[in-house]
């Protein structure tokens, strides 16, 4: 394969499709790597009301596959291929993957962040029937109900008072004797009579029939064990962004996102980051598409001044 | 070739067969197989000279979903000479899928 392209897009998440719906648009040869389909993410959240344009809502598959087809009218091209290695210094980078070696003159890096899984039997399966980790995508389909939200640090803490706004009962699980959130929370925590907090707690087992039931517990002090039933678990235990393939190369934060600003460029001349995966203070699927967009803009600029080869 | 619907009797019919099958248990209700299924489109294409690809909905054929052991889905089961020689839980890339089934189907690497 020594056709070199355009442009390659690594990830087929909202924003990478909106860069490859671009980068056709302005006639470039662009072809987007996704592993297993359009959406990313959001491909598992079952009711986007936040995307303006669809009153009624969207679900997210649905979304991602209308995003393809967009950008497929204008000649992108999807190929279902997980990338093993990138090497993206060159002028000419080379990305190998599950399907053969391809090269791109530049790449647009839509990876995406995935949240951190508590790595329990199961779990991927369930996701979504009871399994859960967005509070406020899912929690209103916990109305009434009793969910456990699992972790310690700010986001869980803010997910079980969301919670705590809708289900009947939340209970908060976390692994040690003291919150690593900010003592901010403490008057909203102890005001919430819903909301119970069981310390020194970790999640064994995910309990289930066709959908979460319960989970299997145990004390990391006394290594007693017992179960809770529930409705659904939400998992918040930090996020992780998909940059290991690239670290080295392109400057990431100490959290591990690719360092990029509005622009979208990185540290190496045609590698831009969106969505996501990028450094920014709020990731939704509208901030998504919207790099998306000017990542193109500026990989435009920098294959014209590359000039053709 | 596209993946093929199956129910009890069709699936027993090509459990009969010498071609191995390969079947994705799934149900409607259940998202991450809608995500699944771009990529098992494309293993059927890709692999479907060699291989039966077929689906099972778990909410039609319950009793078969229980016998063959359905925990999760969406679950993918090869079955060779009518018994079964591998499953797959939840696969998180068509890539994956590939693996399994040159693990198992001597002679298709590089499919």
């Amino acid at each position: 394969m020594d056709r070199v392209h355009d442009l390659v897009i690594l990830g087929g998440g909202p924003a990478g499709y909106t860069a490859a719906l671009y980068a056709a648009r302005s006639g470039m040869d662009v072809t987007v790597l996704e592993k297993l389909s359009a959406g990313g993410q959001m491909g598992l959240t079952a009711q986007i009301d936040n995307y303006p344009g669809f009153p009624q809502g969207i679900d997210g598959f649905t979304l991602g596959q209308q995003m393809q087809a967009g950008a497929e009218r204008f000649g992108a091209r999807t190929l279902l291929a997980e990338v093993t290695a990138a090497r993206l210094t060159g002028p000419v980078k080379e990305l190998e993957t599950s399907e053969g070696l391809l090269k791109a003159r530049a790449v647009v890096l839509a990876t995406g962040a995935t949240p951190r899984h508590l790595g329990l039997a199961g779990e991927e399966a369930l996701t979504g029937r009871g399994v859960n980790y967005c509070a406020a995508c899912d929690g209103m389909f916990y109305k009434g109900k009793t969910v456990a939200v699992v972790g310690g640090g700010n986001s869980a803490v803010g997910d079980a008072l969301l919670l705590a706004r809708v289900a009947k009962e939340v209970i908060l699980l976390h692994r040690r004797d003291t919150l690593r959130a900010s003592s901010i929370y403490d008057k909203a925590l102890a005001e919430a009579e819903n909301l119970t907090i069981r310390w020194n707690t970790v999640v064994t087992e995910l309990l289930h029939d066709q959908r979460l039931t319960g989970l299997a517990l145990q004390d990391t002090v006394t290594g007693e064990t017992d179960t809770l039933s529930c409705d659904g678990v939400f998992v918040s235990v930090g996020r992780a962004p998909a940059t290991e393939l690239f670290r080295g190369q392109v400057t990431l934060d100490p959290a591990g996102y690719v360092q990029a600003d509005e622009t979208t460029r990185t540290n190496l001349p045609g590698v831009f980051a969106v969505g996501d995966v990028r450094t920014k203070p709020l990731r939704q699927v509208v901030t998504a598409v919207a790099d998306g967009a000017v990542a193109v803009h500026f990989a435009e600029e920098y294959l014209a001044q590359q000039g053709t080869p | 070739m596209k993946a093929m619907d199956l129910d009890l009797r069709q699936f027993q019919s090509q459990l009969e067969q010498d071609k191995p099958l390969l079947v994705e248990y799934w149900a409607p209700w259940c998202g991450y197989c809608r995500r699944l299924g771009p990529a098992y489109e494309q293993v059927a294409q890709q692999y479907g000279d060699d291989l039966t690809v077929a689906r099972i909905d778990i909410d039609q054929e319950p009793a078969l979903a229980d016998r063959e052991g359905i925990d999760l889905v969406p679950t993918l089961i090869l079955y060779q000479n009518g018994k079964a020689a591998g499953n797959l839980v939840a696969p998180m890339s068509k890539a994956a899928i590939d693996g399994f089934l040159q693990a198992h189907l001597p002679g298709k690497e590089g499919v």
